[in-house]
């Protein structure tokens, strides 16, 4: 099978190829490889007014003005203090490094395939007639858009910044909020065809050197033609693909990605992807809030057991429904089941067939209500609730009690903070209803018992994700169910195995920076 | 990643296994055998039958600390030669097979009569030995992940009953406390601690224990829960109705929770929801026999890995579990099997260790 | 881990092929309003006229049983119309007529069972027995004995140890037609009947549950409440219906059922007595309201024979007098009322104590102290229900009671 070759393909054939030194035969290579390119400017010229070159660059990807002012003005115009002096082309690059160029970020190049490589990347290539040698400038500059409040993990109390596309800004939100040694930043490239960058950050002398090679290992063999975002890659790293919960944390909040750095995660950013991803990932940490850890920690421990309860609620709540109304009507009070029973009495189908129906179009009403834009998404979701609750009541269709129930499941699934978890749970309620319709209570355990013996046998890089619940620490569980005082949590999660597990040293003058406090030697 | 270490079990963890292991079905019927046994002595009767289940299951742990790495498939072979200790090893397995099956049915009797009156016990069973199987496919870290995650489920509602249940208690109905009549005491006795059978595990969990030196501890500590539990149950039924009304009722603890109700009326009766919960319980259990069956079967046929036999085992067991006739008929069963499986669990590790020791034989102790 | 994803996707298959037949289980889903939820049953004679006439061949053939020797009993059965009673706290249980919420039916059978099973067949929805609250048994049926009623309840699962059974005045159907004002459902008006008295400590704890257990108990018996229908289509409890094994054997008074909850310390307590001081001056009369009790039952033999010393404690608060010729100013009058209430307290109790004791029927399971306390006793004289419900008539009591009187109410004299 003849297949057509692909760009990387046909670069292959300069692979090691030493620059000629003559510029025709650059402009050929140029010529054949981006064959009617537009955005490719070549910008002929004269060294110090002698020399012969040209400048390459993706005129779109460059900043012109640090082109005009920085590279063009001083190579064209001589500058004052070499002014009388003439130069032989191989002494040219030094002086131009050295002497000439108003740049910081310049470097020299001596293959083809690197200089087109660069070209691509958005850097501007200078090229002397008779010169083997290239000067590299990165010029690049993209277009980006503002640092904004994280959209999807809003906090009232708690830093504003979140993510955006470009990895240097994210890597700058997180070094200036760690400045230390020990922050270590690994880059790879991802995607034959995107050539992403991907940054792995972890915390040296905390992070376990295991979970890291681990890493590795799995990055290693991914061969995909494009990484457009964090999550493409997610899904070659994690454990378990037929798992529908998450074994990759993901956030677009830098306060976050340092919090989890420092108790010894690793931190993966993708270049053009606002989401960090986040590993080893164990389930509490899906119900976990910024606030959790910035309030006053009673106030939080509440609301963290209000968010379980609404997980469990988006989980159980519409199966334990079936199961009480069309198999153990017994235990709901006398009174209360003799309304139920009045309630339901026009309604044609089974307990479990309404629910279904009803849940269906609620997914089906929320997936409506993202996709909208955004002026008619309210608009929507009023009309949704309102007049298909009402009308489906009124036509007979389910029962009032139905909708209560179903109200209270969609609400429950989105006091999850994180939207993959609850998504996961979501999916989970359905075989759940059936094995309730099928089996009543005895069925929902039965569901229940298999959902718990997946997260029991499911693992996040090594880490088992029930951790600190399943395999039981007691210093975890501090800050599992409830969150204990900050002053309490002084050892990062041991499941993760860190180098240094003291997170916090107790003081004779009790030092409440906790969290933050960054503790250079093993204990 | 996967550690390599198999070694991971802790103190906890194994206590863990014990409990839920040992907390199962035979919850259900238990107030009754004990009343049968010695009327409103029965709490007396419980506490002997746990001393007893603790003398089995120590002599168990002893040998299994003589021997930290290895189970007693595999030490039999050592202290009673080839032959003998493959067929005790094969005695065992056929008797967990059996009693995994006996589990199941009880369970599937109890659903059945009490909350899926026209569902075919058949599928109540079927639904819970496949359950069992696939999730005994696990390896033993994993496995002891299970019965620590379920054993806290298997307290609350029993402590929770007998809370509730406290209000319609009269202390009469437990005097006399001493024994009235000591002939049926003694198989009483040997029927309640037939129930606590499931606790043989232990002798796959000590080599897979991080410090096997604490197993004595893991199965003391084990025990006293798990037997805590089952006076906590025996007293409250006893308290609550009175000897005579136990013996009319076929699982009175079942009757115990249908008698509470939930403060506020949320729920009017706990029987059904109780029966819900009880399926983890009896989950573990299963979980517990059929994984012990299996690994069993591969240390005598020495394989690498037991999962191949979970699938093969479904249908004999399944098979097994239809044979009694109906609920009379099972309980007879289930308590002869009960009572003839005490040799197996108890005389057998019990001579395998005086031999052991009459012939000085130890197993390498580098754990 | 590629392993382990195959092997995985194996077992999602297996899963899978296992759960196909089950989906076309659903063996026991059964809609609640697919159900007849049956709230009370009443229990009644039948004459033999009836019978004949009404007995229908569901359960076997005509003529090819003889009657059971109680006879046949007939069954109504209240079941709650869904649709009639609204969802939620709407406008009130202001219904006349009780037609409106609930059915009644009746059907006549050999046996409960087979009265239900008549019963099935003229209704069409599956009878539901989870929120059976109340069983109404005639007094007629009570005296033939319960054997067949308890059994039946006690083997079907879905019949909750909490529901009431009780024996009526008359005819117990009376009971299921009537039409009480304050609730919309009249059953539940039945029950919350007996559950407030209960709060008042006016009556004792005595579910089905627990009327079992002490029928079932060697040295004691059961007793039910014993209600009769009013004028106002109202409910009274008149009192406790005492059994000797499965046989009822007599009714007391309603104040006796403070008996009963005196000699067993029952608390709340809530009764009131009149005390007259002088015993010819109507005048003299004051009433009492009892608030606590605490009683203390002690066991010895004596010549061979139980013997029962009974200390009851009661306090109480007065409530009211008739007459402003003496004032209740000074500790000497509280003392002579004291005194006057608790001579009247020992006859009062040994009255009832007596009437029982002339039945051979122990509600209070004074037997159950002797088998728990004097177990050597029990098992050489006693040991059977029967020896000790003939043994109850010998049995020899000493009642003490002292009454303390803490509060006179806002009036100062």
């Amino acid at each position: 099978m003849k297949r057509k070759e692909s760009p990387s393909n046909s670069l292959k054939a300069y692979e090691g190829q030493p620059l000629s030194g003559s510029l025709e035969s650059f402009d050929h290579i140029t010529k054949e490889l981006f064959d009617g390119t537009e955005d490719l400017s070549i910008r002929r010229f004269h060294v110090f007014g002698q020399h012969k070159a040209a400048m390459y660059s993706f005129s779109h990807m460059v900043q012109q003005s640090s082109v005009n002012e920085d590279i063009i003005k001083p190579l064209m115009h001589i500058p004052h203090h070499l002014q009388g002096r003439s130069f032989a082309p191989d002494e040219l690059p030094d002086v131009i490094l050295y002497e000439a160029l108003y740049h910081g970020d310049v470097a020299r190049e001596q293959k083809v395939d690197n200089v087109i490589k660069a070209i691509l990347a958005g850097s501007t290539v200078i090229l002397i007639e008779g010169v083997g040698e290239a000067i590299v400038i990165s010029t690049r500059s993209i277009e980006k858009r503002g640092i904004e409040q994280p959209a999807t993990e809003q906090v009232i109390r708690g830093p504003r910044e979140g993510f955006i596309e470009t990895l240097n800004t994210n890597l700058a939100l997180i070094r200036y909020r760690l400045q230390s040694t020990d922050l270590r930043i690994k880059m790879r490239e991802i995607g034959r065809r995107t050539k992403s960058k991907v940054a792995i950050c972890y915390m040296d002398g905390i992070a376990d050197p295991e979970i890291l090679k681990e890493l590795d290992r799995r990055m290693e063999p991914i061969d995909i033609d494009g990484v457009l975002d964090s999550g493409y890659l997610e899904q070659f790293i994690e454990d378990n693909k037929w798992s529908p919960f998450p074994q990759v944390q993901y956030t677009e909040r830098p306060d976050k990605i340092v919090a989890n750095l420092m108790e010894g995660r690793i931190a993966i950013l993708v270049d053009g992807s606002p989401l960090a991803l986040v590993v080893p990932t164990v389930f509490n940490q899906f119900y976990q809030t910024v606030e959790d850890y910035t309030e006053r920690f009673m106030l939080m421990s509440a609301i963290r057991m209000a968010r379980l309860v609404a997980l469990m609620f988006s989980l159980v709540f519409p199966s334990l429904y079936v199961a009480i109304i069309s198999f153990n009507p017994e235990l709901i009070p006398t009174e209360f089941a003799v309304a139920v029973a009045g309630g339901r009495a026009g309604v044609p189908f089974p307990a479990v067939v309404e629910v279904l129906i009803m849940e269906v179009s609620m997914e089906v009403l929320r997936e409506a209500t993202i996709r909208l834009p955004q002026q008619v998404g309210g608009a929507l979701s009023i009309v949704g609730v309102l007049v298909v609750g009402q009308a489906a009541v009124s036509a007979g269709f389910a029962s009032p009690i139905t909708v209560v129930i179903i109200a209270l499941t969609t609400i429950g699934s989105f006091a999850t903070p994180a939207y993959n978890a609850a998504l996961a749970l979501r999916l989970l309620r359905f075989p759940l209803i059936i094995m309730a319709g099928m089996f009543g209570l005895y069925g929902i355990m039965i569901g229940l018992i298999i959902i718990a013996n997946h997260l029991l046998a499911l693992k996040s890089f090594g880490v088992p994700y029930l951790s600190p619940l399943v395999p039981g620490n007691f210093q975890g569980m501090k800050d599992l169910l409830i969150r204990g005082p900050l002053g309490s949590l002084t050892k990062r999660p041991v499941f993760l195995n860190p180098q240094d597990s003291v997170k916090f040293r107790r003081k004779e003058n009790d030092d409440a920076a906790g969290k933050q406090q960054d503790n250079p030697s093993p204990s | 990643m996967e550690n390599t270490d198999s070694r991971q079990i802790t103190l906890i963890q194994a206590s863990a296994i014990l409990i839920s292991t040992i907390i199962g079905v035979g919850v259900l019927p238990l107030p009754l055998f004990a009343v049968r046994a010695a009327d409103s002595a029965a709490p007396l009767v419980t506490i002997f039958a746990i001393g007893v289940a603790f003398l089995g299951i120590a002599l168990l742990t002893w040998l299994g600390m003589r021997f930290p790495n290895q189970s007693i498939f595999q030490y039999g072979n050592d202290i009673i030669g080839k032959w003998l200790g493959t067929i005790g090893s094969i005695v065992v397995i056929v008797f967990f097979a059996v009693l995994t099956s006996l589990t199941a049915r009880e369970f599937g009797e109890v659903v059945v009569t009490s909350v899926l009156k026209s569902t075919p016990v058949e599928v109540t069973v079927i639904v819970m030995l496949t359950l069992a199987a696939i999730s005994a496919r696990r390896s033993i870290t994993t496995f002891a992940y299970f019965h620590t995650f379920y054993f806290p489920l298997l307290l609350v509602p029993c402590v929770l009953i007998a809370i509730l249940s406290l209000g319609n208690a009269e202390v009469i109905n437990l005097q006399p406390i001493l024994l009235t009549s000591p002939n049926n005491a003694f198989m009483g006795t040997f029927t309640i601690a037939a129930l606590f059978q499931g606790s043989f595990i232990m002798t796959v969990v000590i080599p897979a224990m991080r410090k096997p030196k604490k197993a004595m501890k893991a199965s003391l500590f084990g025990i006293l829960v798990s037997g805590g539990l089952y006076l906590i149950i025996v007293v409250a039924s006893v308290s609550v109705f009175g000897a005579e009304e136990i013996k009319k009722l076929l699982w009175p603890t079942l009757e115990l929770a249908k008698g509470a109700s939930l403060p506020a009326n949320v729920l009017e009766r706990l029987d059904a929801a109780f029966l819900a919960v009880w399926v983890t319980a009896v989950f573990t259990t299963l979980l517990s026999s059929y994984f012990l069956t299996s690994v069993a079967l591969k240390q005598v046929l020495h394989l690498k890995e037991h999962q191949v036999f979970t699938f093969i085992l479904l249908p004999i067991v399944f098979f097994m579990a239809m044979l009694p006739q109906n609920v009379t008929h099972l309980y007879v069963i289930i308590e002869d099997i009960g009572r003839v499986g005490l040799y197996i669990t108890m005389a057998y590790p019990g001579l395998l260790l005086l031999i052991a020791m009459l012939r000085k034989k130890r197993g390498e102790r580098n754990a | 881990m590629h392993r382990a994803g195959i092997s995985k996707q194996i077992r999602l298959l297996l899963a899978a092929l296992l759960l196909m037949p089950l989906l076309t289980g659903c063996w026991d889903r059964l809609e609640i309003d697919e159900r007849a939820v049956v709230l009370g049953v009443s229990i009644d004679e039948v004459t033999s006229e009836e019978a004949a006439e009404r007995e229908s061949e569901v359960s076997h053939v005509k003529g090819s049983l003889p009657p059971p020797k109680q006879g046949m009993v007939k069954v109504g059965v209240q079941i709650a119309l869904p649709g009639r009673i609204p969802l939620g706290p709407g406008e009130g249980g202001g219904s006349n007529d009780t037609m409106q919420t609930v059915w009644v039916i009746t059907v006549v059978g050999h046996s409960m069972d087979d009265a239900f099973m008549n019963l099935q067949q003229q209704v069409s929805s599956e009878l539901f027995f989870g929120h059976l609250r109340i069983i109404v048994v005639s007094e007629a049926i009570a005296k033939k004995g319960m054997e067949n009623i308890n059994d039946y309840f006690r083997r079907n699962p879905e019949v909750r140890r909490m529901a009431w059974l009780m024996v009526s005045k008359g005819k117990a159907l009376g009971l299921m037609t009537a039409a009480p004002k304050l609730e919309r459902i009249p059953t539940l008006y039945l029950m919350s009947t007996l559950d407030n008295s209960i709060k008042m400590g006016k009556f004792p704890k005595d579910y089905i549950g627990v009327y079992w257990s002490n029928s079932s108990k060697k040295g004691q018996e059961g007793f039910l409440p014993y209600v009769a229908i009013k004028d106002e289509q109202n409910v009274e409890i008149q009192g406790l219906a005492y059994f000797r094994g499965e046989h009822m054997v007599g009714v007391t008074k309603p104040f006796e059922v403070a008996g009963y909850l005196g000699l067993r310390g029952v608390n709340p307590a809530g009764y009131r007595a009149v005390i007259m001081l002088d015993e010819n001056d109507p005048n003299s009369t004051v009433m009492t309201n009892v608030t606590h009790r605490r009683s203390v039952i002690k066991l010895r033999l004596k010549d061979g024979v139980p013997h029962f010393d009974i200390y009851i404690e009661l306090e109480a608060n007065l409530e009211e007098k008739m007459s402003e010729e003496f004032e209740i100013n000074n500790p000497d009058i509280i003392a002579r009322i004291e005194r006057v209430q608790s001579d009247a307290s020992v006859k009062f109790y040994q009255n009832i104590i007596k009437k029982t004791q002339s039945k051979g029927s122990d509600i209070f399971g004074f037997g159950e102290h002797v088998r728990a306390k004097k177990p050597k006793y029990w098992n050489q004289y006693v040991k059977t229900k029967e020896a000790w419900q003939e043994k109850y008539k010998e049995v020899t009591f000493n009642i003490d009671v002292i009454v303390k009187i803490r509060r006179i109410g806002m009036k100062a004299i």
